[in-house]
């Protein structure tokens, strides 16, 4: 069953170590995940943890010092620069914590930019753009600039911008960690709409109740270490680390 | 690639940072300002020189007092004679020459008193005239036994120039006492000196000055314009003989009026050369202001470069979207710069042409004008240059922190603060 799924990502044996001084930091430890399409996933832990590092290389914002990351079937290690930008510009949608809109941009063409750096037509992106805004339910702020928007509205607003190149992975990071409950639901059901309609989703949260909500698969990470992963099946979670493991290391490419 | 967003971000970006945009705008636009200013007014007297030499003082030589320049004639001391406009016209080369006696004059006309200079010359050998490269304005030039007859300059055919009130044709002035009929006058020649002048025939001078010697103030002689240096020399030679002097111890100077316009020129291009690096010392410095500024900006926005490359932006489109920026501000600058010299120079331009006169504060300013050969020129290389030059100005002090921002971690600028 494991295997008649498209994988998207993968991480083999991942560490990032940071130099601190004389000492180092190892903020990721031999990490192994996979990420089919599809699916809803989950990094989980504390802060400290590395799921921030881990985000990072799964969005392949970073390299590891360690270990290899593919996406999409490709190491990226073996990617350029704008090679990287262009496979991070339409395979991956981000999602912030913190928003990162730009300011001095207006929300539509917040969403229009990265169709920009794709080369889209400016008609073709203005339209995609408004279709992306009605989609989140903001369809009447396109001309507001992000300040004039609350917290829960910037949210949107940035999931539509993750959504315009139609890429194949989200990834969001802390996506509710500035909002309330209430609209932090809203985020969370949006997301969960975009994968109910195939979006491969992947989330980084320090709260394991948001995580095993919405998420089929939680990969917990403690210390650095991916201390375990775990898998909704039914109505519960069982363990499936081993599994994962043999999945990564047994997957062709060495 | 540079899309219609990414300009308007950079624009919006400049427009957030008014304050300081503006005030690396106006460091830029004064150094262009400024060197558009001198540069205009530089094309238009090589223009004028140019002029000249194409004109009635390319074939002209010129024999002087040592040392002196533009007011021949008024040193006793120095003294050339009919023998010496004789052994000119007689050197190889020459084909005519002849003197003229510059003198001070006092002129008089319905009991206003002025003083001007007086110049003289041969009606049958006017090649002094042809230097000044204009014709008659009213009535006709002199003619050989023109006694008691004056040509006047240009100005005093205009009121409250020298007189009150312009003169006209047939009028009577009083020169140094003498009652002298007006038979023409002058076209402007463009500076306040030459347009003030009153003219009479050589023959005459001695009843105006009947207590001085006489004595010319300077040779004018026509020669052989492509032989013209060989001319130099033989009327060097001719009058050291006949003046009985060694080599290099002259007290008279042999001089074409090309050569005389070309050292001019040469010293034009010094003090033009001169200010126009001021100006370009301006502009490095503003470049260093420019630089400062991105830098800054690129800082202030290390997050938003980071959320920039996160969505698909590469290294060079956040370094095209620095670079145009900078590039975009120099652009501003430019225009201003070259709209606000253009401005200031016809403002000048016509100033030194007709003169000004306001009262402020109850006290009177005026200045007369008078030097319309100082008149600026506008070619459109001079524009399109000068907005290219700030544009690369503003492109170059931005390169480098665009190029840091090109070159910021993704990770480092998404956790920036």
């Amino acid at each position: 069953m494991v295997t008649e799924r498209k994988e998207l990502i993968r991480l083999r044996n991942v560490s990032k170590f940071y130099e601190m001084g004389n000492s180092v930091v190892k903020a990721l430890n031999e990490v192994n995940l996979k990420v089919y399409e599809g699916e809803f996933v989950a990094i989980m832990g504390p802060s400290g943890s590395g799921k921030s590092t881990a985000m990072n290389l799964v969005g392949s914002l970073d390299v590891p010092t360690h270990g290899s990351v593919f996406l999409d079937e490709i190491d990226i290690s073996t990617l350029g620069e704008s090679e990287l930008a262009q496979i991070r510009g339409k395979k991956i949608g981000f999602i912030f914590q913190s928003f990162n809109l730009i300011a001095n941009l207006t929300t539509i063409e917040n969403v229009m930019l990265p169709m920009m750096f794709q080369g889209t037509g400016i008609d073709k992106r203005r339209k995609k753009a408004e279709e992306l805004l009605k989609l989140v339910d903001l369809g009447n702020r396109g001309e507001h600039y992000p300040g004039e928007l609350s917290g829960g509205q910037r949210q949107r607003v940035a999931i539509a911008r993750s959504l315009a190149n139609d890429p194949e992975v989200i990834l969001a990071d802390e996506p509710t960690g500035n909002l309330d409950t209430k609209t932090g639901a809203i985020v969370m059901e949006f997301l969960e709409k975009m994968n109910r309609e195939g979006k491969t989703i992947i989330i980084v949260t320090h709260d394991p109740d948001l995580a095993e909500k919405y998420a089929d698969v939680v990969y917990w990470l403690k210390d650095g270490i991916l201390e375990k992963v775990t898998k909704r099946e039914g109505k519960r979670f069982v363990d499936v680390t081993k599994k994962v493991k043999k999945a990564v290391k047994g997957n062709g490419v060495k | 690639m540079i899309g219609s967003e990414s300009i308007r971000y950079a624009l919006r970006n400049i427009a957030h940072r008014k304050g300081r945009s503006f005030l690396t705008v106006l460091s830029i636009f004064l150094g262009i300002a400024t060197i558009f200013i001198f540069v205009s007014f530089g094309l238009g007297l090589y223009g004028y020189m140019n002029d000249l030499l194409e004109g009635g003082s390319g074939d002209k030589i010129m024999v002087q007092p040592k040392g002196s320049m533009g007011v021949p004639g008024l040193d006793s001391t120095f003294a050339l004679t009919d023998n010496d406009v004789e052994v000119v016209s007689r050197a190889g080369g020459i084909y005519e020459a002849t003197g003229s006696v510059f003198k001070i004059a006092e002129v008089e006309s319905r009991d206003e008193l002025k003083y001007v200079f007086l110049l003289s010359y041969d009606p049958s050998i006017p090649i002094l005239m042809d230097l000044y490269d204009v014709d008659v304005k009213e009535g006709r030039w002199l003619r050989k036994g023109d006694s008691g007859k004056v040509l006047l300059g240009y100005n005093y055919l205009i009121d409250d120039k020298i007189f009150s009130k312009g003169l006209k044709i047939n009028d009577k002035i009083t020169v140094q006492d003498k009652e002298l009929r007006i038979v023409g006058f002058m076209e402007s020649v463009g500076n306040p000196q030459d347009d003030s002048q009153v003219y009479v025939i050589n023959d005459y001078v001695d009843e105006i000055y009947p207590n001085d010697s006489n004595s010319y103030g300077w040779i004018v002689a026509r020669a052989d314009k492509d032989n013209i240096d060989w001319a130099v020399e033989n009327v060097e030679r001719g009058l050291r003989n006949s003046r009985d002097m060694e080599e290099g111890k002259e007290d008279f100077s042999v001089e074409s009026f090309t050569d005389m316009i070309e050292s001019f020129s040469t010293a034009m291009d010094i003090i033009i050369g001169f200010v126009v690096l001021i100006a370009l010392i301006s502009v490095v410095v503003s470049a260093v202001n420019t630089a400062n500024t991105m830098i800054t900006s690129v800082i202030e926005r290390t997050k938003e470069i980071g959320v920039i490359k996160s969505i698909g932006g590469t290294n060079s489109e956040v370094f095209g979207i620095f670079l145009f920026e900078a590039g975009f501000l120099g652009f501003v600058a430019g225009v201003i710069g070259v709209l606000l010299g253009w401005g200031a120079a016809a403002l000048g331009g016509y100033i030194l042409d007709k003169g000004f006169y306001l009262v402020l504060f109850g006290r009177e300013f005026g200045f007369g004008g008078g030097w319309g050969f100082l008149a600026p020129v506008f070619p459109g290389y001079l524009f399109g240059g000068l907005i290219v030059f700030a544009v690369l100005t503003g492109a170059i002090s931005g390169a480098i922190p665009a190029w840091n921002a090109s070159r910021t971690n993704i990770v480092d600028a998404l956790r920036y603060e």
